[in-house]
């Protein structure tokens, strides 16, 4: 990979990863991603469909690495919009804005410091008013949010429903309704991403630091 | 207002309270939806506690249920 | 951005003077940050450490001041009434948003969930699923059979091939060896990654994901964690712990998911210290299968000594102890194709991780050849196994035995056929063995994961006391004329 942020990873690897006695190490698995192609990132609390919805939308061929100076691995793949090659980020699992976690820092840290067109909080359907105050911090932070609701398949399993349009009008940002695991809306959210990346000017790379 | 490991019925009670200076624990609770005002129930207390909040179900293990206050009735002024 | 929640009114008054702050100079320093001023405020006021350790000292003081002013005048800690107003705003956007017409087909989940954390039903349930998941699919399948036909290919298809080819192209058999023969790069080092520790890796992952998408493994950590509460670690530990009996390096990695420093470091050392890995305990288990006393002496004393240690360091080390809480999804069928998906990116990703310590261990190897740097550890050896009431053939195994655990099994196996060992000597030599050192890729994952300090306090006690152990094992069994 040679986005800004890997060189990152190789330079400064900090105190944890200082084992430079080991010839090869996380960035063996190369990835060729368009360096200055806009970014995604996908977050939300663990056990929301996260990764299988990664995995959905890049395929499997992705790369794991340590987020400098930590032990806290971020998976980051590709895929393709409007023939666009767009790099997407799992980020670890969060609760909230506020950090307790090692993995709640690194994925705070990420959405804040890297550029993302475009910010796609997974949420579990079944739990969403619990999980809608995740999205209430994000959109306080001015994040560009699609909300994701995913694992709709169980939710309407459980006899629920879910007005999209209300839910729409109510957070002011697009909303899908989902089942990565189904393949349900996947299509959908790739279309919602398009035109979101697309409406908003390519981010401009900040400074390395 | 009662502990929660001190409740032995597997009915809904209110939370009031939170007893804890940890502020790891506080927010993983929230985030679990196990905060004052919500109503949470016991499913199971062996071999670790199993509750209920709403349409979420978590593990508790018993220091953390003790810490959890909890009334019959919804109570204006702890809510 | 239309959406805005109202806090309390001391909360909106301290917000509204921290923005103030923020347009007056503050907010320049956070210019590289995506962060919002009202968010950066709300931040503060919870103290968020990464923001706050980038303020100037009269700014946190300032700071400090209004966090009192505001809290004085709340019932509740900020953090709490921040979390309630944005939960009963995200509540009510549900209620405006979620119906539920026709509740509840979930029964025949709910069923089975019921099973599973009963503890009448739940135990021997965790016991079925351990007992074929891990020691019959991982176990036997994968570390028995898939290794046994992967290696049976490499011995007879890829290393006669790599020998030969190394012995035309470089005149030197002493540079030879460290590509080729017994130990080379190849023949031992990558042969070792793909043949043994791939299929325990790969069947391991299968067995994982399954379990991981059915939602069963919060319910094994509840299951588990009073138990797991006595020797200083929570529930969620059963997942590196159950991973060791696959492979203790790639548990090792996995303790990261544990969430304090102290369970952590108290699940590296017993990893390292009492649990075998599969290559390991498959081999002891045919070493010991017709001697039953040997066996369950063995199993007795691992599991007696993991238990024990763990209940030791748990008293001593300092720190407060594990808590845990855990959500509990809802039981589902998995989806094959997701299962499949992860199994594989995982994989992938163990094996480029662990690759380059199997090709470091050869080289190691070769070097301690060469120099006979190993010809003199051995010899070093010799007395210590004699002392342990071992034939000193047994030394060459124990060295050997920390570059490839399988191999000290393996040797011990080839003494065992040759009749050169007693039952005695096969079982002190087996614990010996499971104790002893971890291999030579889980001590440089133990460093790279928990420091060079911590790794080698945890080898300057493991070392000497397995062989203390052994040597009481040799004394008692002397004692009561014991012979297995």
């Amino acid at each position: 990979m040679d986005c800004h942020q890997c060189h990152q990873n190789n330079g400064s690897c900090g105190s944890k990863r200082s084992l430079r006695w080991l010839p090869f190490g996380e960035n063996f698995n190369r990835l060729p991603i368009e360096p200055s192609g806009p970014q995604i990132a996908l977050v939300g609390m663990p056990n929301v469909g996260k990764s299988v919805l990664f995995h959905a939308l890049t395929g499997t061929y992705v790369t794991v690495s340590n987020y400098p100076g930590t032990t806290v691995e971020v998976t980051r793949g590709a895929m393709t919009l409007d023939d666009r090659a767009v790099s997407v980020i799992d980020t670890p699992g969060m609760y909230s804005l506020l950090p307790i976690s090692e993995e709640e820092r690194v994925a705070r840290d990420l959405l804040m410091s890297e550029p993302f067109g475009a910010i796609v909080h997974v949420l579990d359907a079944k739990n969403l008013g619990r999980m809608l105050a995740l999205t209430v911090q994000l959109l306080e932070a001015e994040l560009p949010v699609i909300v994701a609701v995913n694992m709709m398949d169980e939710a309407q399993r459980w006899g629920l429903t879910i007005d999209r349009e209300a839910l729409i009008e109510k957070l002011g940002v697009p909303v899908v309704l989902m089942a990565a695991a189904r393949n349900w809306g996947v299509d959908q959210l790739r279309e919602t991403l398009a035109d979101r990346l697309a409406s908003t000017p390519a981010p401009v790379l900040a400074a390395v630091g | 207002m009662n502990a929660l490991s001190t409740i032995r019925s597997s009915d809904p009670h209110w939370i009031a309270h939170l007893e804890t200076q940890d502020d790891a624990m506080l927010r993983k609770l929230t985030a679990l939806g196990i905060l004052p005002g919500n109503q949470i129930a016991i499913e199971q207390r062996f071999p670790s506690y199993i509750v209920s909040i709403g349409r979420t179900r978590a593990a508790l293990d018993r220091e953390t249920v003790q810490c959890i206050f909890v009334t019959r009735e919804q109570h204006p002024t702890t809510a | 951005m239309s959406l805005t929640i109202q806090y309390l009114e001391p909360i909106e008054v301290a917000i509204a003077q921290i923005e103030t702050w923020w347009r007056s100079g503050w907010g320049q320093d956070f210019a590289d940050r995506h962060l919002s001023s009202r968010s950066f405020a709300l931040l503060l006021l919870q103290k968020d450490p990464n923001l706050w350790e980038q303020l100037p000292g009269d700014r946190q003081q300032d700071l400090e001041q209004l966090i009192a002013t505001t809290q004085a005048q709340l019932n509740r800690p900020i953090s709490l009434e921040i979390a309630q107003a944005r939960q009963g705003f995200a509540q009510a956007i549900e209620q405006n948003t979620l119906a539920e017409p026709n509740p509840s087909q979930r029964r025949w989940g709910e069923r089975i969930h019921k099973l599973t954390v009963n503890p009448i039903s739940g135990f021997p349930i965790l016991v079925l699923v351990l007992y074929w998941g891990v020691y019959k699919f991982v176990g036997e399948f994968g570390a028995g059979e898939l290794v046994d036909r992967i290696e049976t290919f490499f011995e007879g298809q890829i290393n006669p091939v790599v020998n030969h080819v190394t012995e035309q192209v470089i005149p030197w058999p002493a540079l030879q060896d460290l590509f080729a023969h017994d130990y080379g790069i190849i023949t031992l080092g990558i042969r070792y990654a793909t043949a043994i520790v791939l299929p325990v890796v790969a069947t391991y992952f299968l067995m994982f994901s399954l379990l991981e998408d059915s939602g069963y493994l919060p319910r094994l950590s509840l299951m588990l964690d009073r138990l797991f509460k006595a020797i200083g670690l929570s529930g969620r530990a059963v997942i590196p712990i159950v991973l060791g009996l696959g492979c203790d390096t790639m548990a090792t990695i996995v303790t990261r998911t544990l969430e304090t420093k102290r369970e952590r470091l108290i699940a590296t050392f017993l990893l390292s210290l009492a649990i075998p890995c599969a290559a390991q305990w498959g081999v002891i288990l045919g070493l010991l299968a017709q001697r039953p006393a040997a066996l369950v002496t063995w199993a007795g004393l691992i599991v007696g000594i993991f238990l024990l240690a763990g209940f030791l360091i748990d008293k001593f080390l300092p720190g407060s102890a594990a808590q845990f809480y855990i959500e509990l999804p809802p039981l589902r069928l998995p989806k094959i194709r997701n299962v499949i998906t992860k199994t594989w990116v995982r994989m992938k990703w163990y094996f480029w991780e662990v690759l380059p310590l199997f090709i470091w261990a050869s080289a190691i190897i070769w070097v301690g050849r060469l120099t006979g740097i190993f010809d003199w550890l051995i010899s070093g050896i010799e007395p210590i196994a004699l002392g342990l009431g071992l034939p000193k053939e047994t030394a060459p195994i124990l060295l050997y035995g920390f570059f490839r655990r399988d191999y000290g099994a393996a040797g011990l196996f080839d003494l065992q056929q040759g009749g050169q060992l007693t039952g005695d000597q096969l079982l002190i030599s087996a614990v010996v063995l499971t104790l002893f050192l971890p291999c030579i890729a889980q001590l440089q994952m133990i460093i790279k994961e928990r420091g060079v300090k911590t790794a080698l306090l945890m080898v300057s006690f493991i070392f000497p006391f397995a062989l203390a152990v052994g040597y009481v094992l040799n004394w008692g069994l002397n004692l009561f004329h014991i012979a297995l």
